[in-house]
């Protein structure tokens, strides 16, 4: 079956998320940080009425190290300003992830439930490989990413 | 329900969070705390108050914020007792007929109570406190 996918690099490798429900591109902005949240959460948002939970899922992903810990308000300022905020929305849970930039969207052959093999990253978050022409794409498993431990 | 609802906007080394106002009793100046080894780090100490005496929490120090304990004072009615807690600052007392957006989901522990919901103040968030949560 095919589904539409939407595209985006983290740390220089392609990665794509299913479109079940809306989105939204936005450019980074700074997030409402939250006191003793979990370390992959950059913070809430406030986006045309809804408030956003921002995820840093390269970190989820083990792409890159987390900030110190604590309070550190000026970690967010240091972020990389040319990385851009998806909003999703699955199963009427609204979130946003930090991406590095977006490539495109298209339709994809859904990946098949086999056990994938991600070098250098946490592959349980990864459902599976999808491929757009020869590129191999991994598709995030965000049932699992966001649910904490 | 459309009826305004007031709110202690409170700041911590810079930033907003909230209190439903019906929970504060007093605002001070930080004085007369006593050391009480017997309490956990979080805690200033304790106070008297009316008669009685009551924990001082050094909201800081719950978040893990870093700074020096707060010098503003709000004594706070909780279902679990009355509390003192250490801000920098009372910033303001919003009025406002918004309801508070729900706390969103896969932020934060589940076991940690300490946010009841989001408010929205001009271009900012505001994070409410749940005054139960507070106290461990």
């Amino acid at each position: 079956m095919t589904s539409s996918y939407l595209l985006f690099l983290l740390s220089e490798r392609i990665f794509g998320v299913k479109l079940l429900g809306a989105i939204e591109i936005l450019p980074w902005r700074r997030s409402r940080h939250v006191p003793l949240s979990y370390s992959y959460v950059e913070g809430l948002i406030d986006y045309r009425g809804t408030v956003y939970p921002i995820f840093n899922i390269g970190q989820r992903l083990g792409l890159s190290r987390p900030g110190p810990i604590g309070f550190t308000p000026e970690a967010s300022d240091q972020a990389d300003k040319k990385q851009s905020i998806i909003l999703l929305e699955e199963k009427q849970v609204t979130f946003g992830i930090i991406v590095d930039s977006v490539v495109k969207m298209t339709k994809l052959e859904d990946p098949s439930l086999s056990p994938v093999k991600a070098q250098g990253l946490d592959a349980k978050y990864i459902r599976g490989m999808a491929y757009d022409d020869e590129q191999e794409i991994m598709i995030l498993d965000f049932e699992r990413l966001l649910h904490a431990g | 329900m459309d009826e305004a609802t007031r709110f202690l906007i409170l700041s911590l080394e810079g930033e907003s969070y909230a209190l439903p106002i019906t929970r504060l009793l007093e605002i001070m100046a930080s004085h007369d705390i006593q050391k009480d080894k017997t309490l956990t780090e979080i805690f200033e100490g304790k106070l008297e108050f009316r008669g009685k005496w009551i924990p001082v929490l050094n909201l800081k120090k719950v978040f893990k914020i870093q700074g020096k304990p707060g010098t503003a004072l709000l004594i706070v009615r909780s279902d679990k007792g009355t509390m003192g807690l250490l801000v920098d600052a009372v910033t303001e007392i919003l009025d406002t007929a918004q309801k508070p957006a729900p706390f969103p989901k896969g932020v934060i522990n589940p076991s940690y109570r300490y946010y009841s919901g989001v408010l929205r103040q001009k271009d900012n968030l505001v994070l409410l406190l749940n005054e139960e949560g507070l106290l461990p």
